[in-house]
């Protein structure tokens, strides 16, 4: 079923984005609804989609049993479908049932490639959950905590 | 002929050497213009009377759709869950990792693991310690 | 009976082949594995591939089988790339693939690609020197500036005899930017220049956008007329994607047409890579320089970003350089890369994006003069 783009606009995500871009960006995306248990990405293998939290509650698991948790509206999951090598570098579960958006890995990246703004915005905000997150996957310690 | 004699009998640094200047020239040209494109537009812009379309009115609802982030389906009793998985938490010790214990929870049987482990998040019962593992409140 | 079976298998492909054909049989499937299995640039690699196999298959003179005979099919597919049709029928599609508005937000990022382009002159150098005719020297220099479709119509144009082995080293390349371009540009920068940070771009309206093909189509090809044929479809292609109300054509030319003729342009470029013209010392030769030239285009571009610097408020990561070779996005995306590798936030994707794009006006522009000084 189609996105309607109101559905992006309280996400902090696309928050910066015009009517037009909003457009652009849900005619790409598809609702999925997901059931607890269901694994939505798994370590290693090809990012063929991204994911945004619409609702329900969500677990990511890297290397070494490194985890976090999503709750939030917004948040994203399958990032590494924008970030070379492309392989997902978390495992992502589904702890209780929900609803995601989702967008394929090549569409998304056709649309970056394509449209420089809308690449701006989006991989900007990306990166910095990028960062936010790579103490999980790369291992390395945070600063405070060493 | 080779090497350098090669170059100069056929004019091959003249040839070079306008060749680059050509495509520096068209390139710089174009860098200029485009430079100065957008406030050529502006200026133009300004003449006009025609205010800009609002795009606001997306803006103008509240969107908010249903949220089921804390309120999961009935799961065990939030006691006897936290009872269980203390055990469990004893057995692996702390700081934990997450996906461990429900692995743990899923080879023990317990009822619908996923969704205990959230409550006992949500709940401050699991909590993270920063280092992508997490503690058990006592 | 007996004779005719001995007639038969001595027409067989199995009789006729020699140790070249085999050879040439190996290098198309080495380039269908690197398409498929380690994902290099396979929208070109694989069909490339595959004529390399289809160009190689021995057959009967006569027939009309081979795509050198006349009254073949392989032939009439390649004269599309024979008489420089395909290549810019690719540069429209690429046209309407593309967002120009990087390098319109920042235009002074154009001259990394006019740099870039430096590597075509001193590799058309490189060549006169190892003794290759002005013709033959400006189609092997114009692999350095990194673009299939201009290496072909240029070799189309002033040296069609070495479309083939062009073409292969041309493609071969660009397949290997990630591989080629990552040690020459840390070589070039120190760490701090690597962790540069970009100022934020911008925004460019869409009256910009609009403008800008017509603008650019008009400066450009009046200085160079030869570029006309690229220049002037690929900017075509873009003022069809960004007049919105030819977003019907824009989606023709960069889906159905761009894919059509990619497909008939490697098969046939393949198939004309035959092993008497492939398998030579000056093939060698042209796949020796034309790495060269990719060294020297990335070297040249980071070098002037450097040179840049010392001019400008406010700095350039000098990485983005080399993204005025102009392999679009491969080189904008080993850029990214190996900024990412200094510092993981320092998004550079879409700054080197400009001079990739601007790298791509520069080579349709030089392979125009040099075409236009053989004339």
């Amino acid at each position: 079923m189609a996105v309607n783009p109101k559905t992006l606009y309280d996400i902090p995500l696309f928050g910066d984005m015009d009517a037009d871009a909003l457009g652009k960006i849900s005619s790409l995306m598809n609702y999925m609804k997901v059931q607890e248990g269901e694994v939505l990405t798994q370590k290693g293998q090809g990012a063929h989609t991204f994911y945004v939290v619409l609702s329900g509650n969500f677990l990511i698991s890297f290397n070494e049993d490194r985890a976090f948790t999503l709750h939030e509206k917004g948040q994203i999951m399958g990032w590494s479908s924008v970030v070379t090598p492309f392989r997902y570098t978390g495992t992502a579960v589904a702890l209780t049932r929900g609803e995601v958006l989702c967008l394929s890995a090549e569409a998304f990246r056709e649309l970056l490639t394509g449209d420089a703004r809308i690449s701006d915005l989006l991989m900007k905000k990306i990166y910095a959950i990028f960062s936010e997150r790579m103490p999980y996957f790369s291992g390395t310690k945070r600063a405070a905590d060493s | 002929m080779l090497g350098l004699k090669a170059i100069s009998a056929q004019n091959g640094w003249e040839y070079a050497l306008l060749g680059v200047s050509i495509v520096f020239t068209g390139l710089v040209l174009l860098a200029l213009v485009l430079s100065q494109l957008h406030k050529l537009l502006r200026l133009w812009e300004n003449r006009s009377s025609i205010g800009q379309l609002v795009k606001e009115r997306w803006k103008s609802e509240s969107a908010v759709t249903d949220q089921e982030t804390t309120k999961s389906e009935p799961s065990s009793d939030l006691i006897e869950s936290r009872r269980q998985y203390q055990m469990l938490v004893e057995r692996i010790g702390e700081p934990f990792a997450l996906p461990r214990l429900l692995r743990l929870a899923e080879k023990s049987g317990l009822h619908r693991p996923h969704a205990t482990i959230n409550e006992l998040i949500q709940a401050d019962i699991i909590l993270p310690d920063d280092n992508g593992y997490y503690t058990w409140k006592p | 009976m007996e004779s005719l079976l001995l007639d038969f298998l001595s027409n067989t492909g199995y009789m006729m082949a020699d140790y070249r054909n085999v050879i040439m049989m190996i290098i198309g499937s080495v380039f269908i594995y690197l398409g498929i299995a380690k994902h290099y640039e396979p929208l070109l690699l694989v069909p490339i591939g595959f004529g390399i196999l289809m160009g190689n298959v021995p057959v009967f003179k006569g027939l009309g089988l081979s795509i050198y005979e006349d009254n073949s099919v392989l032939h009439y597919l390649y004269m599309g790339v024979k008489s420089g049709v395909y290549p810019p029928l690719i540069f429209m599609g690429i046209g309407a693939l593309t967002d120009f508005s990087t390098m319109l937000a920042r235009p002074v990022l154009m001259l990394l690609g006019a740099a870039a382009q430096m590597g075509v002159f001193i590799t058309f150098l490189g060549a006169l020197a190892l003794g290759f005719p002005l013709n033959e020297a400006a189609s092997i220099g114009i692999i350095g500036g990194a673009d299939g479709p201009t290496a072909i119509f240029l070799t189309a144009k002033l040296a069609p005899h070495l479309i083939g082995p062009i073409a292969v080293a041309a493609y071969s390349y660009m397949a290997l930017v990630p591989v080629i371009q990552p040690p020459i540009m840390k070589l070039l920068t120190t760490r701090k220049e690597r962790l540069i940070r970009m100022e934020d771009l911008r925004e460019v309206s869409k009256q910009e956008k609009m403008i800008f093909p017509i603008v650019g189509f008009l400066l450009c090809c009046m200085l160079a007329p030869a570029a006309l044929p690229l220049l002037g479809m690929l900017f075509a292609g873009n003022l069809l994607k960004e007049a919105t109300v030819t977003e019907r054509l824009a989606e023709a030319a960069r889906r159905p047409i761009l894919d059509s003729v990619t497909i008939l342009l490697g098969i046939t470029v393949g198939a004309s890579t035959q092993a008497d013209v492939f398998l030579t010392p000056r093939s060698v030769g042209i796949f020796v320089l034309g790495a060269c030239s990719f060294g020297v285009a990335t070297a040249t571009g980071v070098l002037f970003a450097k040179f840049m610097n010392l001019f400008l408020r406010h700095k350039i990561n000098p990485l983005i350089g080399a993204a005025g070779v102009s392999a679009v996005p491969d080189s904008a995306r080993v850029v990214q890369i190996v900024g990412q590798a200094e510092d993981p936030t320092n998004f550079l994707l879409m700054h080197a994006m400009a001079p990739n794009i601007s790298g791509v006006i520069g080579s349709a522009i030089a392979a125009g003069v040099l075409w236009s000084f053989m004339m």
